[in-house]
């Protein structure tokens, strides 16, 4: 009896084992043969000397230390980079075979990244610096390459948008002036307090890009988002408004249940909230700061210091990837958009529906359903040297953990700008630009060359104040809620 | 002739389709007024269920709508499936694609270069269509909007006149009031409350007429659908046959090999003429492209996973699961069964572990499993098992085992607590025999324990394998393993009209699948009764 079960078992197993699909190249071996003949001697001798020096010519080809990646990124439009560089063949063209595999939320896709199960990934600007200063998980991460600008929305609820219309007659119409500060948002934010509740807001992830625009927005109108403190990581000490953490995908239903009564997050789930009429996208970040960087592309050190052949061939691919979404025609027009959103589109990539990602990809943004408005550059690949990592940048982020508290102590200025060293890597993506410039793939005057990696200072925010990347300190202390050094 | 049907028969009795029995019977011509009695209560009632309920379920579905969309009729859920299929057969072809070579390859380009061309065709058509239909829907709206508008400009104009003429009566009732009348002044309170809600009124109604404008903006057109699901069709597939195209033409493997052959040649003749320091660079180079002819002869498409692919996984990680559970439950169970001392001693850990959920284990074994396997790539284990033939393409990573980790953790307690019901509830006069024949504890077991305890551990295995299916479901979803879990979390992540399709999809695949390893549990617990255990649905 036992017998014959075991053996019916092991039979069972067997069949199972043969159904799998095997997974064998199936190719032969390649014939190499590197060991000189005879007849290549001969054949040698017959050439002219002129042969020869076009065989020493051509370009210098990368060795690649790995050449099948796997890169994760999340449902976000602005992972179109990646996305883009491996179905228009830019990365096949770099002899690089790469998968792209969506990530749950921005957590496992950091951890999966450190713990090497990702090659690199589409990240927030502030994982990478976050994980290296070890705040949340600590690793050092760095980053070659800045995915796109602009591209987040901030959303509030149908009722909240009626209470700030209340508040605000100029609101009322159909298409009202821009930006829309927090203004507005104040008279509701203190008679809820009166009423002993606070308003509650979702962002993405604790040093999210999203999460450090929502508290500036708030804050440039006097609404206290509140403070992380060594023991309130939560980031809510003397909140006004608390901001809560939210998978982007679910911030529509979220706010839907109530649960949150406005949200600021990438796109399609801004376009969603209008398309589903569950909300009013009141904001664009590219009001509140004009061109602020968005997404990076990350790797660790370590396996940047293990493949930088691999690293630099990846950099090229991403940058004539972003170079190819943002191609205009004379009229200014995007072409290669509505492609793009085409492809994003497919259920492995961003999946949401095509109208709803060309929405915002095409340069327009619906605010309302009655108010489609042109917004060129709401989602911007390569222009304004966008896709150079700037140290610039990196001191910014850097400015907003410690404004917010989760840098928990003082640092003097040369620390910011160490540590956006430490992260940013302009030098591999002056590299792969060389190469692609000596390829005549991008043109001279589309890499800012000879820039010591900061941006020129700007005022090109919501509540005007201007931020220069060498003053870290006095760009800190120019705010009225935050955190103020006076090293 | 008889012979095949007691076959048949024991077959069906064993695999436990017995509503196929009164079939072979009438076959056979055996009672038929009694068969086709039983086929009708088996075969046609079932099936006329679950045909009606098909039935409710697409005349009741359109009627509910969410803001997500509307619930999908049974054909847009066969559709769905259909996309998810295209989807994974797309795929499939550009991995034959990439491995094509000499004149196969050539063929194919051709053949993709024509239906391109057709293609084009009928894309130019779509796209006017479209055009044609959003610009009479449009129209429409217009149309719609028009008088709703003015309605809405009319009303709203009204009100603002009406509520600034009712505060200013307000403001000269109340300059008229003495500051000692407190009749009138509580009167003005009751007036200006009044005012308040004729203008809160006025504003539900305004809202109302609001929303009746949103309401045609969103009209959906149904010319207009029908041009932009084709117009869509359209373009995925040229989307799908220019990327086919551009690997036949440039990134297929044999190309890439070709390429890389004719560079090395080249390279040959130059180290063949050269003499002197100049070989070093030569050489070095030569050996960097035989490296690399190497890797791309190694090299695959990297095809994303579909559905199919993420089926057999899923199976994978369940019986990974499944036969760790039962590799741990069937030894403690018998212990538990054969001695009460050990049973009093385990009782506590199952009573405190049996209710913890899969979402508990599932994080605790992500952790320990990263804190073991630190460094996936070069891991031995790791590296072992993506080496193995018939499982190296499952690509088993640290998330794969917790998933199976959680599975065991979760579904072992079903065959534990079977087992040594199993073991314990043994005929007393067995373990008397035994005991005359001074059969040794080893041979106890083997001879006596477990043969008569089988039926009761099998019935355990089988509770064991549907819990496991549920959990692994839940376990990839949060570990982002590849498998069912991970295709629905991604699915539901898309926030696509497709989305809640796709989801129903899935309730489909895994509820065919669970039924099906159900069967089969069911099929070995037969093998292993005596009495043949009970039909069990």
């Amino acid at each position: 009896m036992i017998c014959t079960l075991r053996a019916s078992l092991f039979l069972s197993a067997l069949a199972l084992c043969a159904c799998l699909p095997g997974c064998s190249t199936g190719e032969g071996a390649v014939p190499l043969q590197l060991e000189l003949t005879e007849a290549d001697l001969a054949e040698a001798d017959k050439l002219a000397p002129e042969d020869l020096e076009i065989a020493t010519s051509g370009t210098k080809k990368l060795t690649l230390e790995k050449t099948d990646l796997k890169f994760g990124f999340i449902k976000l439009t602005d992972c179109a980079p990646i996305v883009i560089a491996r179905e228009k063949g830019f990365f096949a063209d770099e002899g690089l075979s790469v998968e792209v595999v969506a990530q749950p939320n921005w957590k496992t896709l950091l951890d999966n990244v450190i713990s090497g199960n990702l090659d690199g990934a589409h990240m927030l600007s502030g994982q990478p610096i976050a994980a290296t200063i070890g705040f949340g998980t600590s690793a050092h991460v760095i980053t070659p390459f800045t995915m796109d600008l602009n591209g987040n929305g901030i959303t509030v609820s149908n009722s909240i948008w009626e209470q700030m219309q209340q508040n605000d007659p100029a609101l009322r119409s159909e298409q009202p002036p821009h930006p829309i500060t927090a203004d507005s948002l104040v008279p509701i934010v203190k008679s809820r307090l009166a009423s002993g509740e606070k308003l509650q807001m979702g962002m993405v992830f604790p040093t999210s890009t999203h999460n450090y625009e929502l508290r500036y927005w708030l804050a440039a109108s006097g609404i206290n988002p509140g403070m992380y403190t060594e023991s309130d990581i939560g980031g809510r000490t003397d909140a006004e408004v608390e901001l809560s953490v939210t998978p982007p995908p679910m911030m529509p239903a979220t706010l839907e249940a109530g649960n949150i009564q406005g949200y600021c997050v990438g796109e399609p789930w801004n376009q969603q909230a209008v398309a589903k009429g569950i909300g009013v996208p009141v904001s664009t970040n590219y009001d509140i700061w004009k061109n602020n960087p968005e997404k990076v592309f990350g790797v660790t050190q370590e396996w940047a210091n293990a493949n930088p052949d691999t690293m630099v061939a990846v950099v090229k691919a991403l940058i004539r990837a972003g170079k190819w979404l943002d191609e205009t025609d004379d009229t200014g027009k995007l072409v290669n958009r509505e492609e793009a959103a085409r492809i994003l589109s497919r259920s492995d990539y961003v999946g949401a529906d095509f109208d709803i990602i060309r929405n915002s990809m095409t340069g327009y943004f619906y605010f309302q359903k009655s108010d489609k408005r042109p917004m060129p550059d709401f989602n911007v690949f390569y222009k304004h040297y966008c896709t150079y990592p700037w140290y610039s940048d990196g001191v910014w982020f850097l400015t907003q953990m410690r404004r917010w508290g989760q840098i928990t102590e003082p640092k003097p200025a040369e620390w910011y700008d160490e540590i956006a060293r430490k992260v940013y890597k302009p030098e591999i993506y002056l590299q792969a630009a060389q190469l692609l410039l000596d390829e005549g793939l991008i043109e001279k005057d589309e890499v800012p060359w000879d820039s010591d990696g900061y941006k020129p200072p700007t005022s090109d925010f919501i509540d005007g104040v201007k931020y220069d990347g060498h003053d870290p300190i006095g760009y800190l202390n120019s705010h009225k809620i935050g955190n103020k050094d006076s090293l | 002739m008889e012979s095949l049907k007691y076959t048949l028969l024991k077959i069906i009795h064993v695999s436990g389709l017995t509503f196929l029995e009164p079939v072979v019977r009438l076959c056979y011509g055996e009672e038929p007024q009694l068969q086709l009695k039983k086929i009708g209560r088996f075969i046609v009632i079932p099936s006329l269920t679950f045909l009606a309920f098909l039935v409710a379920w697409a005349l009741i579905a359109p009627v509910y709508k969410t803001k997500s969309g509307e619930v999908p009729t049974p054909a847009v859920v066969w559709d769905a499936a259909q996309g998810v299929k295209r989807f994974h057969e797309r795929e499939s072809d550009k991995q034959v694609a990439y491995g094509l070579s000499g004149e196969e390859r050539e063929a194919s380009l051709a053949e993709v270069s024509e239906q391109r061309a057709v293609l084009n065709a009928m894309k130019a058509n779509a796209d006017e269509q479209v055009a044609a239909a959003s610009e009479e829907r449009t129209t429409l709206i217009a149309e719609e909007m028009e008088p709703l508008a003015t309605a809405y400009e009319t009303k709203k104009a009204e009100f603002e006149q009406a509520e600034k003429r009712r505060e200013a009566a307000l403001i000269v009732k109340a300059t008229q009031i003495d500051q000692r009348d407190i009749e009138a002044k509580n009167e003005l309170l009751a007036y200006i409350r009044g005012h308040k809600f004729q203008t809160e009124q006025e504003r539900e109604l305004l809202k109302t007429l609001k929303a009746e404008q949103d309401d045609v903006r969103n009209l959906t057109y149904a010319p207009l659908q029908n041009a932009m699901r084709f117009q869509t069709e359209i373009a995925e597939e040229e989307q799908y046959l220019a990327k086919k195209e551009e690997i036949l033409s440039k990134a297929n493997r044999s190309l890439k090999l070709e390429e890389e052959a004719a560079r090395l040649k080249e390279l040959k003749l130059q180290y063949a003429a050269t003499t002197g320091p100049d070989l070093m660079p030569i050489a070095q180079q030569m050996l960097q492209i035989e490296g690399r002819m190497q890797k791309i002869v190694d090299s695959e498409y990297a095809k994303p996973w579909t559905l199919p692919m993420q089926i057999m996984r899923s199976l994978a990680c369940v019986f990974a699961g499944f036969f760790l559970a039962t590799a741990i439950a069937i030894p403690i169970g018998v212990l538990c069964g054969v001695s009460p001392t050990f049973m009093a001693a385990v009782t506590p850990f199952i009573a405190l572990f049996k209710p913890v959920s899969p979402i508990v284990w599932l994080p605790i074994s992500l952790i320990i499993v990263g804190g073991v396997i630190t460094d996936p790539e070069t891991h031995w284990l790791m590296v072992g098992m993506s080496n193995l033939p018939l499982i190296g393409w499952l690509q088993i990573n640290p998330a794969f085992i917790a998933s199976a980790i959680t599975v065991a953790l979760c579904s072992l307690w079903p065959t534990l607590v079977n087992t040594a019901l199993g073991v314990a509830s043994i005929d007393k006069d067995h373990l008397n025999v035994a005991r005359v024949l001074r059969l040794n504890f080893f041979q106890r077991l083997t001879k006596i324990v477990i043969p008569s305890a089988l039926p009761l551990i099998f019935a355990g295995l089988r509770i064991s394998l549907g819990v496991g299916w549920m959990v692994l479901i839940a376990a990839e979803l949060l570990s982002s393993s590849e498998g069912i879990g991970k295709f629905v979390w991604d699915m539901f992540n898309n926030g696509s009209s497709e989305t809640f399709a796709q989801m129903f999809v899935v309730v489909f695949v895994v509820g065919v699948i669970g039924l099906m390893l159900d069967r089969i549990m069911i099929i070995f617990q037969r093998l292993v009764s005596f009495d043949g255990a009970p039909a069990a649905i």
